[in-house]
């Protein structure tokens, strides 16, 4: 038997097999039934299930060989809106043979997509409707142009529950002979946040250490797969030591490829934990944002991250100088 | 003891080619150059004198010394700084009206960078030597970078004219090659390369470029080679740095900008490797780097929009922007440092590249796209490929990745 990831090993195959977003699931039973799918805009967190209900519905309309009817593209990989809208004019231009007359194009992270890009999109979608489903995937459906919202059949995926989570995680245990023992669960869920995948994803690095899954096992598989500290890099900065704070950010972004914008992120929700005066908090979330847009400008991620590292190291500075 | 004295000598010295067949490229020019001065044994020729002529460091002065050398010919070498007196041109006319020396030697005259004569005193230099040229008796050669000068017209006229054109990257390549085998270094193809390219056909800039690098060393590569794109300009980077480092009005640090054809992209990444160093003052500091995001963002724009208008306030910012930074005194000297990041984002490139490729392998099995497969399941492969080496065979094998990828998920 083939070695796999176990987020993958476990993906449901089935509509029916998915334990959980029972209304969602319900609705989409009843396209395959009718044979027919409208567009589709699947929103929510990660980890909850988006990709794999596509997948699902998918092979129930389909049956087996629903790969040939469907086609995958991720938005954040994708060389631009051309290269989409040139893959799906020659996907879409046939239709297939068969009971059900249109095949079904799954685009993932579609709230990356410029606005622009976005509209050009919903161009496509409309000369194609015939032939072609889309259904778009989002972690944010506010990002997804309203023209794009009104032809789509919204759903609202949310995040799983704790039992549905022990559930899966129970589950995946006993098929892999894995000991989970119950503060291992409890720890993974708290880390996962109600994201399955990263969930399962502990759950397999914790078991290739070869021995009961505790706790002290699961924080310990945490810690070596998060290997860079953005409180460290965010302490650095506020201590005066910009040079080495410099020198961690390239780190972090050439050594373990960290995007700007996800260390933007991680710094955001850092500064909340900070033990800094409260008003210091939201001056610098407003520093932190103004970098983020930077960024989504084009701003060069080292030299956008450097500057709100200085920004830092002032504020460091201030907020020394009025404690003493 | 010896070996410290040749450590000394400047490379570009010591393997200064003795004979023509050292000499690199233009095989044509320099077979030119030895019929003609081989035909003097039948008397003066037409032209009587020759006229080389094209870029710095092609090997142009060198061919003469070689032949002069192969032809057993007594050179008399002089450049242009000695034109400028009188009794320079007559001493040097007198040379000129003796075919032979008194041992019998024949001898040619060399007057080197002819086109380094510039102004009124020297027209009359220029003339002069029109006149010797006109009765001499032996050969004379004259090199010049650059004859299309007006004033270089009679000139044209009276001599024979050969252009010395830039050797190809490969006859540089396998010159610098020679080198480092006498040298004993043993040098990366891509090093050389490098190197060669960057020269731009002037052999002995390129000389100068390994001899930089290389010193010292027993093994080139391509990281020890390429801070050398810069270092020829070092010294106006330098001036610049200065100026932006340590004045406060925006006009003076402006035109240091202007002044000088640096790379802005280039100048950009000094200043920023620069400023932490130069601004103690968390204050100043911040400030100044906010002035080069700035800079960074109406960079960015311009490629966007192609509306380069806005090149003035990218120059504004990250020059002027980060001098008036300062409100203390100058701190104390400190050297400036080569852009660190220019060198980690070369010797990073193909980790980067191995990084990316996994994330999309990762990314398709997976249905996430590459950037979040390695934010939120290489991590985790990382671990379980750490932990368990049978699980990672299988894991390899499906996610169909090749050794090297596994190698760089195990290592890092």
């Amino acid at each position: 038997m083939s070695v796999e990831m176990w987020t993958e090993k476990y993906r449901p195959r089935s509509l029916s097999e998915i334990v959980n977003q029972e209304d969602i699931v319900n609705r989409l039973i009843g396209f395959v039934k009718a044979k027919n799918v409208p567009h589709c805009l699947f929103a929510g967190p990660p980890g909850t299930g988006k990709t794999t209900a596509a997948l699902c519905l998918a092979h129930d309309l389909y049956g087996e060989g629903y790969r040939d009817y469907i086609m995958e593209l991720n938005a954040s990989d994708e060389r631009g809106i051309d290269v989409i809208r040139e893959t799906v004019k020659t996907f879409a231009r046939t239709r297939p043979i068969g009971e059900v007359p249109f095949k079904i194009l799954i685009l993932d992270e579609a709230d990356n997509m410029t606005a622009d890009a976005q509209q050009a999109l919903r161009r496509t979608m409309e000369r194609y409707t015939e032939t072609c489903r889309f259904i778009l995937i989002a972690n944010f459906p506010g990002r997804i142009i309203e023209p794009i919202q009104s032809r789509c059949a919204p759903f609202r995926f949310t995040f799983l529950s704790r039992e549905d989570l022990t559930g899966r995680l129970r589950y995946i245990a006993e098929m892999e002979k894995v000991q989970l023992l119950e503060d291992g669960i409890d720890a993974i869920i708290e880390i996962s946040e109600g994201d399955l995948r990263k969930a399962i994803n502990i759950l397999q690095a914790a078991a290739s250490v070869g021995k009961p899954v505790d706790k002290e096992v699961v924080y310990g598989v945490v810690g070596r797969a998060n290997p860079y500290d953005v409180r460290e890099l965010i302490r650095m900065a506020m201590e005066g030591e910009f040079v080495k704070a410099r020198e961690k950010l390239r780190e972090l972004m050439l050594k373990y490829g960290v995007s700007g914008s996800d260390l933007v992120k991680q710094i955001h929700s850092e500064i909340f934990q900070l033990e800094i005066p409260e008003k210091w908090k939201i001056r610098l979330a407003s520093a932190i944002g103004e970098t983020e847009f930077r960024l989504i400008q084009g701003g060069d991620d080292e030299i956008q991250l450097s500057a709100l590292l200085a920004r830092l190291v002032e504020v460091g500075q201030i907020i020394g100088k009025d404690r003493e | 003891m010896e070996r410290t004295e040749s450590r000394n000598i400047p490379w570009i010295i010591k393997y200064r080619p003795r004979t023509l067949k050292e000499v690199i490229g233009n095989k044509e020019g320099i077979r030119k150059v030895v019929e003609w001065l081989k035909s003097w044994e039948a008397g003066p020729p037409k032209k009587r004198a020759l006229l080389i002529y094209g870029p710095p460091g092609v090997g142009k002065t060198v061919a003469v010394e070689a032949a002069s050398r192969d032809l057993n010919l007594e050179l008399i070498e002089s450049n242009a700084s000695d034109y400028r007196r009188n009794s320079d041109i007559k001493s040097f006319a007198g040379l000129a009206s003796q075919y032979s020396t008194l041992t019998g030697r024949r001898r040619v005259i060399l007057l080197d960078e002819i086109d380094g004569i510039s102004g009124s005193i020297d027209r009359g230099g220029l003339k002069a030597i029109l006149s010797v040229i006109e009765n001499t008796r032996c050969p004379i050669v004259l090199t010049a970078n650059e004859i299309f000068d007006p004033r270089f017209l009679p000139l044209r006229d009276r001599c024979l004219l050969i252009e010395f054109k830039r050797p190809s990257v490969r006859e540089i390549v396998s010159h610098l090659r020679r080198i480092c085998l006498l040298e004993g270094i043993e040098a990366d193809e891509q090093a050389l390369r490098y190197i060669a390219e960057k020269c731009n056909g002037d052999v002995r800039s390129a000389l100068n470029d390994l001899q930089a690098a290389a010193q010292g060393l027993t093994r080139l590569t391509m990281e020890d080679v390429l801070w050398l794109g810069y270092r020829n300009r070092k010294e106006d980077i330098f001036k610049v740095l200065r100026t932006i480092f340590y004045s406060k009005d925006c006009i003076t640090v402006k035109q240091a900008v202007d002044r000088t054809d640096l790379d802005l992209d280039m100048l950009f990444e000094w200043i920023y490797e620069n400023v932490p160093y130069h601004f103690d003052s968390p204050f100043e500091l911040s400030e100044a780097m906010e002035a080069l995001a700035l800079a960074d963002l109406y960079r960015k724009r311009i490629g966007k929009t192609q509306s380069w208008s806005l090149l003035r306030y990218v120059i504004d910012l990250m020059t002027a922007g980060v001098a008036l930074s300062r409100v203390g005194r100058t701190g104390r000297w400190v050297p400036f440092r080569f852009p660190q990041r220019i060198k980690l984002l070369s010797s990073t490139k193909k980790s980067r590249e191995l990084l990316s490729k996994i994330g999309s392998r990762i990314g398709e099995k997976c249905h996430v796209s590459s950037r979040v497969a390695v934010r939120d399941i290489l991590p985790y492969l990382r671990v379980i490929f750490q932990n368990d080496r049978k699980s990672a065979e299988g894991l390899a094998r499906w996610l169909e990745l090749d050794k090297a990828m596994v190698r760089y998920i195990l290592e890092s």
